[in-house]
């Protein structure tokens, strides 16, 4: 950091440049943060009457089965989208980096488009095509004569997690494809070239040079797709709602239904303290782990 | 652009006769055109407040050295690690305490917030590859420090500063768990939210579901093809440098 006196502004500017986004920061962010962690030792429900019940919420909490329901949702998620789109997008990105492909520009920007999509459209879109009358997948199965796979994709229980975990992962596949990308572009052409003259093959290229030297990038993938799927709300929210029953409910949509359908505010705090604790520790033991392979 | 009838009896089908009907009623009885509205206010706003808070910050960031930076440095970059679905409740309760809920302005104190710690992070790592001699320069030939700020270290930063007005306002446009939770009245909706009104729980209209839809995307769409580069650059700027 380069510290030059004869820019430094006034003692005023100087302040007037950082309160701003400092002040509105930390109203929007810390003081939620300790509101919540407040709150999450009352008995609430929105009104003038507050009982502190110290840390009884959180003993609910972690005998909660549909918290800790929700939250074996979130995972399964996060297990199918770390190898479905890591791995979708690492294999269509070595496709599009080999000279086989034409329309490497085309391909790109039709596989990203999902990305800056609304996640409630994609929810509408894929409840459209999981329709159990009208929907376009069943009406795809009776056309190849599969009748007997028709099923009703979001009303079975056992069924719901993995039909919308699909568009959440197909979402994402183009964000990681970039990524990809943009590393194995940044990989020196000529290593390929002496381990082609030394006889490496495709797949050998793959396994021995684009894999080992892309895996800090795949692991700072794995890790964003562990922080952005333990947030999974939008298009759940719109296919399912969370049902049937609780089948699909996330961590996210849980807190929603305690807090704004059973005017639990107390506790849907606790469970909000509870999304945090669990998605940042998620995330540093992700990192452990990576640090680990690391050495 | 099809009609009911013809959805629902074969939807793979082309048009038989393109009609812009269900645009209309999307608009009509949808109220389409007041979210769309809702939601270009929010996203207008929501940008130019995070770039302009967010770069003067990250240029006081980048440049000196006082008591508390790296304190409100790490604070920033915190923000871009809790999980905002977390705070969704608590933001709901101090919102309603406060009062401002319901707002036509609500949405944009979150939206800012959310974003800023990704708006300092972009322009603070460009402003630093800014070199300093311009800046001095401008300075000793008696330029005044906000006027050497806002006549040369700004343009210097056009080229990230457009990435991230794309960037948030693709952001702003789409969100959607906060619009649900902190906007209670019919007329102050964005669009996600508006769209979710054509899923009543017995009746869906698909035709009109879908010419709604169409209403949310094209923007998003449009800009998209337009700066899909600057599109892609932004998004995983976070991710490549993180």
């Amino acid at each position: 950091m380069n510290d030059s006196s004869a820019i430094r502004p006034k003692r005023v500017t100087f302040l007037i440049y950082l309160l701003p986004s400092v002040i509105l920061f930390a109203f929007m962010v810390l003081v939620p943060v300790i509101l919540a962690v407040r709150y999450s030792f009352f008995n609430w429900s929105g009104g003038p009457k507050m009982d502190f019940i110290g840390l009884e919420n959180y003993m609910t909490l972690l005998t909660d089965s549909y918290f800790w329901n929700a939250f074996l949702n979130n995972l399964l998620i996060v297990f199918f989208s770390v190898f479905g789109q890591i791995g979708i997008a690492f294999v269509i990105s070595i496709f599009l980096m080999s000279k086989v492909v034409k329309l490497k520009g085309f391909h790109r920007t039709v596989i990203f488009i999902p990305v800056v999509l609304s996640s409630v459209v994609i929810g509408f879109l894929w409840g459209m095509i999981y329709n159990q009358d009208a929907g376009m997948l069943n009406w795809f199965l009776q056309t190849i004569g599969l009748e007997s796979w028709i099923k009703p994709w979001l009303d079975d229980p056992s069924l719901v997690m993995y039909s919308v975990t699909v568009p959440i992962v197909w979402q994402y596949i183009g964000f990681y494809l970039i990524i990809f990308l943009a590393a194995m572009q940044s990989i020196n052409n000529e290593v390929y070239e002496m381990a082609e003259l030394d006889g490496a093959t495709g797949f050998k290229k793959m396994r021995y040079i684009t894999l080992p030297l892309l895996s800090s990038t795949i692991k700072i993938a794995i890790m964003l797709c562990i922080a952005g799927n333990m947030k999974a709300f939008d298009s759940i929210f719109v296919m399912t709602g969370g049902g049937p029953g609780s089948s699909s409910t996330v961590m996210a949509q849980y807190a929603y239904d305690t807090s704004f359908k059973a005017y639990k505010l107390g506790y849907g705090s606790t469970i909000s303290v509870g999304i945090m604790v669990l998605s940042v520790g998620l995330i540093i033991i992700s990192q452990l782990f990576g640090g680990k392979n690391r050495a | 652009m099809k009609t009911e009838q013809e959805f629902s009896l074969n939807i793979m089908s082309l048009p038989s006769k393109p009609q812009f009907q269900n645009f209309i009623d999307a608009f009509e009885i949808g109220k389409m055109g007041t979210y769309f509205w809702n939601s270009a206010f929010v996203s207008l706003f929501t940008v130019i407040f995070t770039i302009l808070f967010g770069f003067f910050t990250a240029y006081i960031l980048a440049r000196f050295k006082f008591p508390f930076r790296n304190v409100i440095y790490f604070m920033f970059l915190t923000g871009m690690l809790i999980p905002i679905h977390g705070l969704l409740i608590p933001i709901f309760i101090e919102f309603k305490a406060l009062g401002l809920l319901n707002k036509h302005v609500t949405l944009i104190f979150p939206y800012v917030a959310f974003n800023l710690s990704m708006a300092i992070f972009l322009f603070e790592n460009f402003i630093k590859t800014v070199p300093l001699d311009v800046e001095e320069a401008a300075v000793i030939d008696g330029s005044s420090s906000t006027n050497t700020v806002l006549r040369i270290v700004l343009p210097l930063c056009m080229p990230v500063i457009s990435t991230a007005v794309i960037l948030f306002f693709l952001g702003a446009w789409n969100e959607f768990p906060f619009a649900l939770v902190l906007i209670e009245s019919a007329n102050l909706r964005t669009l996600p939210i508006g769209l979710t009104n054509f899923n009543g729980q017995y009746t869906a209209n698909y035709t009109q579901m879908l010419a709604a839809m169409a209403i949310v995307v094209l923007p998003v769409i449009i800009v998209y093809l337009a700066f899909s580069k600057k599109v892609m650059q932004g998004m995983t700027a976070g991710a490549v440098k993180g």
